[in-house]
């Protein structure tokens, strides 16, 4: 790889450009090295990064273009001595700078200034990322695919000979079906434990609870999903389902549902207990000082104080619920379906992005492109979840600051 | 919520009542306190429960993967078949294909039950060959082309048996099941449990699992994990070189530089979006941008590291910039009043002492980056991968697994011996998470500082 | 305008409303208040003074058991509310705080409305039959906190939209509005301005009419303004207890005078 080649090149290079540009200094400082503006190490550290930037940023430049199909495979080699020449040139130029006033410093600050602001700028170049290639691709898929079709279509069968019919409803009602029972199970189990440990919990219960439920949040998610699939779908099926006729597939909406509420009463609680916190204790005791039991204290005033957090807390929840892929993947089934029967199988948008993008994938196939509209339905949903919720507990926690 | 109802009963209260005697009202107030202290002690007690059935299951499912059967049996190495021109080069003899090894075994086994003298009413031929498993001839071949002088002698060989035998002894397969399975049948069992009398068949613990690769749909005994945990690894090492540098700098800026305007607006509101995308989002980012844009290897650990760094990023971002934030202004102060650059307070005297913390996230990072799945799904890490990757940095572009989606993997195979091998993976996997999680927790303890 | 009914004031002889006996309080390991045996009387303002950290707002949340709330304080000896021991067993601290009503440092107002807010304590104890009486309860309070004026036309503004003082007046009405037999006051005045500060004082002095009033304050002018009684607490003890007048003027002990005098606190 001649491109590590000549970055492992570039690299000695700037080591030797500190070390040139230090002693450089040392022999210009003479006898009173305060005479220089900045310490020689300075001086050093400057010369290496002129070296080390200009070849850098050819190596990146040459990468970019590769890419982009615009430079062939063959030039890479020529890009390498290119990006030797670029900091060679920068070496010589650092070393001439160095002298008594040159402010290396100041200067070696400013690179690194760069450096710092460029990482804090590949946050924003990841969203233009996510959606750049979640637009350019849905693109795509909507010009081989009516989009009314798309959003309207009630039915989901994707074909290999082509002609599918690639409705989004039924995967958004099992996404939304799935989320809603998760909920159903999370907001109350996660919201209860966060007041019983906030409010009511010794010190010994609180030992142990806590960091179970910690411990219930560092899960990965495909644990849970092998829960769903080898223990709560079976449990279900065998004794509720099939007793009652109500079906006889182990993955189901109510599996997936349970297990992906377990999978949130961590993430409700923590952030139930971060609001409940944040009513201010004064509040607290104005209503225990006019003889409220605790449970009043907490009906009546510091749930309706941390109202909009609480409400923030469920939207979080509920676009975590909406995103979750593995749990769903192991545990609700492939049948796009609408139906209300919670113990029947259907499907959710992730589910239904991870079959139609594993395997064999023909980027020019409807049946693959759909996936990224999929993805971009999924991003949109979840952002705006997430922006309003975001808002609405910021502006909470501003009341009470 | 807010409004009660009216009090149905009761004028001003009677003046003078005692405080010992609690009147109706409170009694009944206090009861639906006890009943409101019980539902948050229901709701702890539920999520508990939960956690404890989920561990159970998922380790009593998974305990079997990590103990397997052997069979343990003189094999005579006939040298007509496994070197036909006699010269013992390894280069030729490695023209001699596993399926003449599996006669070789075959006839093995076929001896020993011979010679052990079970008598087993309607034992199949298929019964004694299928007891070894089909991984058996390819390890006895491995064997041999390594050590060719083996050739011609008889030698003691502890091979894998067929992964319902392991079942059976594991207790997952029962004769009942047999009965109903093309793959085994209950003579079969007898005798597996005759030669286990014998002393031929021992169950013990299973290093392969932890070191082999991945095997296919027809041996579930002979997979392991070994290339999946390399492969994760491997990611981890893409994650750390880069999602700790970029996160750190990024917080450093933010919080110590950034002025206060509409662009920084921008990137905090984004980061903390950033935060909340659902992971496969990331997964289809990775297939779009790095692999058809860019045009890197399907799964590759560099594409999977990459993926999982920007999925970490913001993660290390906001506990980086929490850790920073805790260390008081007084410090910054001091810093810049002996003369230094405000860069030079921040990393000669802020970073240090935020290292703890910016450690402790980092690592919870790595924990979070280490168990996601979904993304990787997308960038084609399900593939069948049997060969372990290269070292470093060109081992990077190699095919491999991971961890977590090796589990996936195994549980879209038939063979219900991979539900083992899958929770399995899953002890594995939680092991690694249980480590990284304490040695948070060490740091956090060892280096807590109060201001 | 303060030094209101001095003469008035030396106390025509009431009844003994709260009485302590060899209190003392822990937290965890701390020893906060030391011995401390006091009497209240019924119908009278009692300051308690003493310099910050003397365990006075500590001995004040244990007249209505507030310091229940707190896992590591620990209390023993005998509070005694009309006779009745507020630390017994069959005691319910909820409906002792309905009897003992508490005003804190910081106004408090729920994020209700204001209308709300008063009616809350007589929503939870049971104390109106139906929507008037509740709405006379709400309209006596605030008239007897002064406040009805100011908030008549907008009682379903939220509470939390009114002025520092205000706020502390909604407090004081939401306390009355209980209908209790004392009320205690933590440093009630010390996060509002003068005028505000004066309004509360002025409310204080009428209040003493129909409950026993005791207030936390750690300034003497304060106490010498609206109180009868005034206990000094110095390191967790009670040093001194006597008529107002008497301990700002010819004060028994010497750590009396030195804190009076301004040398220590």
């Amino acid at each position: 790889m001649p491109l590590s080649w000549a970055l492992l090149a570039s690299l000695l290079l700037a080591v030797a450009g500190y070390l040139i540009g230090r002693s450089r200094a040392f022999a210009v400082a003479g006898s009173d090295i305060r005479s220089l503006h900045s310490r020689p190490i300075y001086h050093g550290a400057s010369v290496a990064l002129m070296t080390l930037t200009p070849a850098i940023i050819v190596m990146i430049a040459a990468s970019l273009l590769r890419m982009a199909k615009a430079l062939s495979p063959e030039a890479v080699g020529l890009v390498g001595l290119l990006a030797l020449a670029a900091g060679i040139a920068g070496l010589g130029w650092g070393i001439t700078r160095i002298g008594a006033g040159y402010q290396a410093r100041n200067v070696v600050e400013r690179i690194v200034m760069g450096v710092l602001i460029f990482c804090s700028s590949i946050a924003i170049l990841t969203t233009a990322g996510i959606v750049l290639s979640l637009i350019f691709e849905t693109g795509h898929f909507f010009q081989k695919y009516n989009w009314l079709d798309f959003f309207l279509g009630t039915e989901w069968t994707p074909r290999f000979q082509g002609n599918s019919a690639l409705g989004i409803l039924p995967l958004l009602w099992g996404t939304l079906y799935i989320s809603l029972i998760a909920l159903l199970v999370a907001v109350p189990i996660g919201m209860f434990a966060a007041i019983y440990m906030s409010e009511y919990a010794s010190k010994r219960v609180r030992g142990i609870a806590k960091p179970a439920i910690e411990v219930l949040a560092g899960i990965p998610t495909i644990v849970y999903g092998l829960f769903a699939l080898i223990t709560v779908g079976p449990m279900l099926r065998d004794y509720f389902a099939q007793p009652l006729g109500l079906g006889n597939s182990g993955s189901s909406v109510l599996t997936a549902g349970l297990v992906m509420g377990i999978m949130l009463i961590p993430f409700v609680s923590s952030l139930s207990d971060d609001i409940i916190n944040a009513v201010p204790q004064s509040m607290r005791d104005g209503a225990l000082g006019l003889g409220s039991t605790p449970s009043e204290t907490i009906r009546q005033v510091v749930l309706p104080a941390a109202l909009p957090g609480v409400v923030g807390a469920v939207l979080l929840a509920a676009s975590r619920a909406i995103g979750e892929t593995m749990i769903v993947v192991l545990g609700a089934g492939a049948a796009a379906k609408l139906g209300l029967n919670p113990f029947e199988a259907m499907t959710t948008i992730t589910v239904k992005i991870v079959s139609q993008l594993t395997g064999d994938n023909d980027f020019a196939a409807p049946e693959t492109l759909v996936a990224f509209a999929l993805g971009l339905t999924l991003f949109v949903i979840t952002l705006g979840l997430n922006i309003v919720a975001l808002y609405i507990v910021r502006k909470y926690r501003e009341q009470y600051e | 919520m807010t409004d009660l109802p009216m009090p149905q009963s009761g004028a001003a209260p009677v003046p003078k009542s005692s405080l010992m005697v609690a009147d109706t009202r409170t009694r009944r107030r206090n009861a639906a306190e006890k009943r409101f202290r019980l539902y948050g002690a229901g709701a702890i007690g539920v999520a508990l429960i939960a956690l404890v059935v989920l561990l159970t299951s998922i380790i009593g499912g998974g305990a079997g993967a990590f103990r397997q059967t052997y069979l343990s049996i003189p094999v005579a190495l006939d040298a007509e078949t496994l070197d036909p021109k006699g010269n013992r080069n390894p280069d030729e003899m490695s023209k001699v294909l596993t399926l003449s090894y599996g006669k070789v075994l075959d006839r093995a086994v076929d001896a020993a039950v011979g010679s052990s003298e079970i008598e087993i009413t309607d034992l199949s031929e298929k019964d004694i060959s299928s007891l070894v498993s089909k991984e058996a001839s390819a390890q006895l071949r491995n064997r041999v082309l390594a050590d060719p002088e083996l050739v011609g002698q008889t030698v003691d060989v502890n091979v894998l048996v067929n992964g319902r035998i392991d079942g059976y002894f594991k207790g997952r397969v029962t004769m009942e099941s047999a009965a109903a399975d093309a793959n085994t049948s209950p003579q079969q069992l007898m005798l597996a449990d005759a030669l286990k009398e014998q002393g031929m068949l021992v169950t013990r613990f299973n290093w392969n699992f932890i070191t082999n690769p991945d095997a296919s749909d027809q041996r579930p005994e002979a997979a392991g994990v070994g290339v999946a945990i390399l492969g994760s690894f491997y990611m981890m090492l893409v994650v750390l070189l880069l999602a700790v540098p970029i996160g750190v700098a990024a917080s450093i800026y933010l919080e110590e530089f950034a002025p206060k305007n509409r662009w920084t607006d921008v990137i905090e509101v984004n980061i903390s979006n950033l935060a909340a995308v659902p992971s496969i989002v990331f997964g289809i980012l990775g297939l779009a941008a790095f692999i058809n844009f860019a045009g890197l290897p399907q799964s590759a650990p560099v594409v999977g590291g990459l993926v999982l760094t920007l999925m970490t990023l913001p993660t290390i971002i906001i506990s980086t910039r929490a850790a920073l934030k805790a260390v008081p202004p007084s410090i910054r102060d001091a810093a810049l009043g002996v003369g230094a650059s405000r860069m030079q307070s921040v990393f000669h005297h802020v970073l240090p002492l935020a290292m703890p913390g910016i450690l402790t996230g980092t690592i919870i990072g790595l924990a979070q980056a280490l168990g996601e799945t979904a993304p990787l799904l997308l960038i084609g890490m399900v593939a069948f991968v049997r060969e372990f990757p290269a070292a470093p940095p060109e081992g990077l572009f190699d095919p491999a697994s991971a961890l977590p989606v090796q589990v996936y993997n195994w549980t879209q195979r038939a063979d219900p011996a991979f539900v083992e091998r899958a929770s399995g993976a899953i002890i594995v996997l939680l092991i690694f998470l249980f480590c990284m999680n304490l040695l948070a927790i060490f740091l956090r303890r060892r280096f807590e500082r109060r201001w | 305008m303060y030094d209101i009914n001095r003469a008035e004031s030396a106390v025509t002889q009431q009844d003994i409303k709260i009485s302590a006996r060899n209190v003392q309080v822990y937290y965890g390991d701390t020893h906060a208040i030391k011995d401390v045996n006091v009497e209240i009387l019924d119908k009278t303002v009692t300051a308690f003074i003493g310099p910050s950290g003397c365990g006075k707002s500590t001995f004040l949340r244990c007249i209505n058991r507030m310091n229940d709330t707190i896992d590591i304080a620990r209390i023993e000896g005998q509070i005694r509310l009309d006779g009745e021991d507020i630390y017994d067993r069959r005691v319910d601290p909820v409906q002792l705080r309905a009897k003992v009503g508490m005003v804190f440092q910081k106004p408090n107002p729920f994020p209700k409305s204001i209308y709300d807010n008063v009616a809350y304590g007589p929503r939870i104890h049971g104390l109106a039959r139906n929507k008037t009486e509740l709405d006379e309860i709400v309209e006596k309070s605030l008239r007897g906190s002064a406040l009805w004026n100011e908030v008549k036309d907008r009682l379903d503004e939220p509470g939390t939209g009114l002025s520092g003082g205000q706020q502390q007046r909604l407090c004081i009405a939401r306390a009355v509005a209980t209908a209790p037999e004392v009320l205690l006051m933590d440093e009630p005045c010390s996060a509002l301005d003068p005028i505000a500060t004066g309004q509360v004082e002025e409310l204080i002095d009428q209040l003493r009419s129909e409950y026993s009033v005791v207030i936390v304050t750690h300034s003497m002018q304060q106490a010498a303004r609206v109180s009868q009684k005034t206990a000094f607490f110095h390191l967790g003890n009670l040093v001194e207890y006597g008529e107002t007048d008497d301990i700002f003027t010819k004060p028994q002990d010497s750590r009396t005078e030195a804190y009076i005098s301004g040398r220590i606190g």
